[in-house]
């Protein structure tokens, strides 16, 4: 892959270099949020666009006093919950229907009406079967992670290597021990590829649902803040539930990587 | 354009003086090539037989102009090169078709970019695919084609264009036995109705004696020329003929034992 | 069906067998919805019957008002995907190809994709308001980063051969852009127009039930509200069909763009 070289930085004892080559490479962000400060106040009301520096101070304050906390729980718990049922059930559900025509049969129709709409089109329905909280958003956030996890998991139980199966039988491995000996350790990689996918769709649909159908969790405090004109709170809990996000993402890609070491 | 003129040099000269180059800065630095000099004359079929990693394939794509010289030059009838040009025309091992257009488009782009009008190109686009037998298969898409046919298109669209030089990267290496004899002989027999000037990359010493009238053998880290051997032979028979005649053999054998002396003082080291 | 057609292939028995497998799913369930509603087993608040539903679609698409709905959903997701589409393939594309562009955009585009965009929606009440314009502006905001980063990658993928190949028939580096890098980088570019697409209307649905202002989102929201939840379901009835056109449209595109892949 072609890569920058103009703005390689050459010559420097290594760990020097390391640090300088960081600094060259966030620049560019560190440009943008100069602006930003500079722009605050100025081009733009403080009201509109708070200075970074008062929404960091907002953000070490909701830290500091913990009033984040009961709020980023609450969101996290929801995303825990949501993410692992639908990491449960889709993987049930995709490797069953990659090994059983019965199952794809009747599941397969489901998956492919349901695939083009958008998950968060159902907040309101989830609203109507479980009322505003918890409830309603765990239900989203598992609809929306469902898919992915599906169909990663089906085209890898689909696609496993004929050789292994019959290896394993050679070596005297019976029909009901394939699936958790051979099938789901072969896919276990497709399956983290899935969740990898999930992540990110988890906290959008995590956002939708507190937005829309929650008075709790970090989404519901966003909204709230920008709506009573508590403008920094409502940045600091945009960037609080980034970083989360982001944490989150990496967090996940590290574990897989430490996990699945024979790939 | 190469031009026969009685007893006269043709057009295509390759001149390569005190060529070297080298990748990567500071401790990554390598080198690839180091004092080579070697002359290829116009309308000439050199092979190029190295050990992996000896430089063959960096040499001729720095004669196509695609990678920079460190320092020496690479001139082409005189004229030092700058970048890549129409006047040398690669065959790459692994085709480098457009996937997009199809095999008439692939064999046009360059008459396209020359500005041929377009029922000329469609003339001389037609000529070359017949010569490559691939006529009938205008209109397919490069990923309806088999490995050799994707490269008789490689070597179809890199002919129309008309350059004066072709460089051939290893362009059977991936091809299996019967095809690589059809495409060798295809070879020799354009070469000998073009008069193109060739310089053909190969790790394979039998198909470099059988195609060409000298072989460049390089030694490796960095590579240079190591020897050079004419190769003589009466290519007036069949194949049958010519590979196993007693003279075939011996070229064969010099070039190998050039070779394998090479690859043994790597192995010692 | 057509009996004649059959006659010549005879009657095709275990394609009929393989098309009753794969839908018979699908008819119990909705058989069971319409019992269900119809006996009142479940609460017509929660669920109501099929048929009702079904009328309340048909009703609502023929006052107008589904249509115009789908209209201003459609107009917002589609107008910011297209603004996102020009921008995004241009920042994408240069920034492949040229390291100033790279090094500016590289971290930018590092944190701003990361960011749940659906929590920026009251950012851009308070900037732009909740009409049309602050919906495109925000979905052109959230789309953009998908479409940019494949290509980006898609971009700095296109294999070197290909690009030596062109410049050795003559391409200048001018026109190198169009003749190679762009059909090369095709299929990466629409696969980023494929992921953006649904985002478009997850962003324009959200938005209309945080900010009203009419569309399909505000519709479900209003039935919420009002307890007419024969329009929740009809609305998401609607959005199916629009996410299941949309999505055939882009494959469609795809096949007749990518033929030759």
């Amino acid at each position: 892959m072609r890569h920058a070289t103009s703005r390689r930085i050459e010559g420097l004892p290594a760990p020097i270099q390391g640090v300088a080559q960081t600094l060259v490479d966030w620049i560019p962000l560190g440009i943008l949020v100069l602006l930003w400060e500079l722009a605050s106040g100025t081009v733009v009301a403080e009201a509109v666009l708070p200075p970074p520096t008062t929404v960091v101070g907002e953000i070490v304050e909701l830290i500091v006093t913990g009033d984040v906390f009961s709020h980023l729980f609450i969101s996290l718990f929801r995303i825990g919950v949501g993410l692992g049922l639908s990491i449960l059930a889709g993987v049930l559900l995709g490797v069953g229907m990659a090994r059983s025509d019965p199952v794809e049969n009747f599941f397969d129709i489901f998956l492919s009406m349901t695939y083009p709409i958008p998950k968060t089109a159902l907040v309101p329905l989830a609203i109507l079967w479980l009322g505003v909280g918890t409830e309603a958003a765990i239900l989203i956030v598992f609809l929306a992670c469902l898919l992915p996890i599906v169909l990663n998991s089906y085209n890898a139980a689909v696609d496993v290597d004929q050789n292994l199966v019959w290896s394993a039988q050679m070596m005297g491995t019976s029909d009901r021990e394939m699936l958790y000996k051979v099938i789901f350790p072969a896919t276990v990689p497709e399956i983290m590829t899935g969740i990898r996918q999930a992540v990110p769709i988890a906290f959008i649909a995590l956002v939708s649902a507190e937005l829309i159908a929650s008075n709790q969790g970090i989404g519901y405090l966003i909204l709230t803040s920008g709506q009573i004109g508590n403008y920094p709170t409502m940045f600091a809990n945009i960037v609080i539930i980034s970083a989360v996000a982001f944490v989150a993402v990496r967090g996940f890609e590290e574990t897989r990587d430490r996990v699945l070491v024979w790939t | 354009m190469w031009v026969r003129q009685g007893d006269q040099l043709m057009d295509g000269r390759v001149t390569i003086s005190e060529l070297e180059k080298v990748y990567g800065e500071g401790a990554e630095r390598t080198k690839a090539i180091e004092n080579l000099s070697f002359e290829v004359e116009g309308g000439e079929f050199v092979s190029v037989v190295g050990p992996s990693g000896c430089g063959k394939s960096t040499l001729l794509y720095l004669i196509a102009g695609f990678l920079d010289i460190t320092s020496g030059t690479i001139a082409v009838d005189d004229e030092p090169i700058d970048g890549p040009g129409t006047d040398r025309g690669v065959v790459f091992q692994d085709y480098a078709l457009f996937p997009w257009r199809t095999v008439f488009e692939n064999v046009t782009y360059g008459l396209e970019e020359d500005g041929v009008p377009k029922e000329e190109r469609q003339s001389i686009a037609q000529k070359y695919i017949d010569l490559v037998d691939l006529d009938g298969f205008e209109d397919k898409y490069p990923k309806e084609l088999s490995g050799g046919m994707k490269q008789r298109v490689g070597i179809a669209r890199t002919l129309a264009y008309e350059p004066k030089i072709l460089l051939m990267d290893e362009p059977f290496g991936a091809l299996d036995q019967p095809l690589r004899e059809a495409l060798q002989d295809q070879l020799r027999d354009i070469w000998a109705d073009v008069g193109k000037t060739i310089v053909f990359i190969t790790h394979d010493v039998e198909e470099a004696v059988y195609l060409s009238e000298r072989v460049l053998i390089m030694t490796r880290h960095p590579g240079t020329k190591k020897t050079v051997t004419e190769v003589d032979l009466d290519r007036s028979g069949t194949r049958e003929e010519i590979v196993t005649s007693d003279e075939f053999a011996d070229y064969k054998n010099t070039v190998w034992k050039s070779l394998h002396e090479e690859t043994q003082t790597e192995v010692k080291l | 069906m057509d009996v004649t057609a059959d006659a010549e292939g005879g009657f095709d028995l275990s394609r009929v067998i393989d098309i009753g497998k794969s839908i018979y799913s699908l008819v119990i369930l909705l058989v069971l919805w319409e019992v269900v509603g119809q006996l009142g087993l479940i609460h017509y608040y929660f669920l109501p019957p099929l048929s009702a539903i079904i009328a309340r679609f048909i009703e609502l698409t023929l006052n107008g008002e589904m249509l115009y709905n789908a209209y201003l959903t459609l107009y917002r997701a589609l107008v910011g995907l297209a603004i996102a589409s020009v921008l995004g393939v241009i920042v994408g594309v240069l920034s492949a190809r040229n390291d100033l562009v790279d090094w500016f955009f590289d971290p930018i585009i590092k944190i701003g994709y990361p960011i749940p965009i659906i929590s920026l929606i009251p950012v851009f009440m308070l900037w732009f308001g909740i009409g049309d314009i602050s919906k495109i502006i925000m979905v052109a905001v959230g789309t953009f980063w998908p479409v940019a980063i494949n290509a980006r990658d898609s971009t700095r993928q296109v294999q070197t051969n290909l690009i030596w190949s062109a410049q050795m028939m003559g391409t200048s580096d001018r026109r190198l852009l169009w003749r190679v890098v762009m059909p090369a980088a095709l299929p990466g570019i629409l696969t980023g127009f494929q992921i953006a697409m649904p985002l478009s209307l997850i962003i324009t649905f959200v938005f209309e039930m945080v900010a009203g202002g009419g569309g399909l989102g505000a519709l479900e929201i209003a039935g919420v509200r009002s307890f007419q939840s024969e329009q929740v379901y009809a609305a998401i009835i609607a959005i199916m069909f629009i996410g299941i056109g949309l999505d055939r449209l882009l494959r469609f595109t795809r096949s007749r763009l990518l033929h030759w892949t």
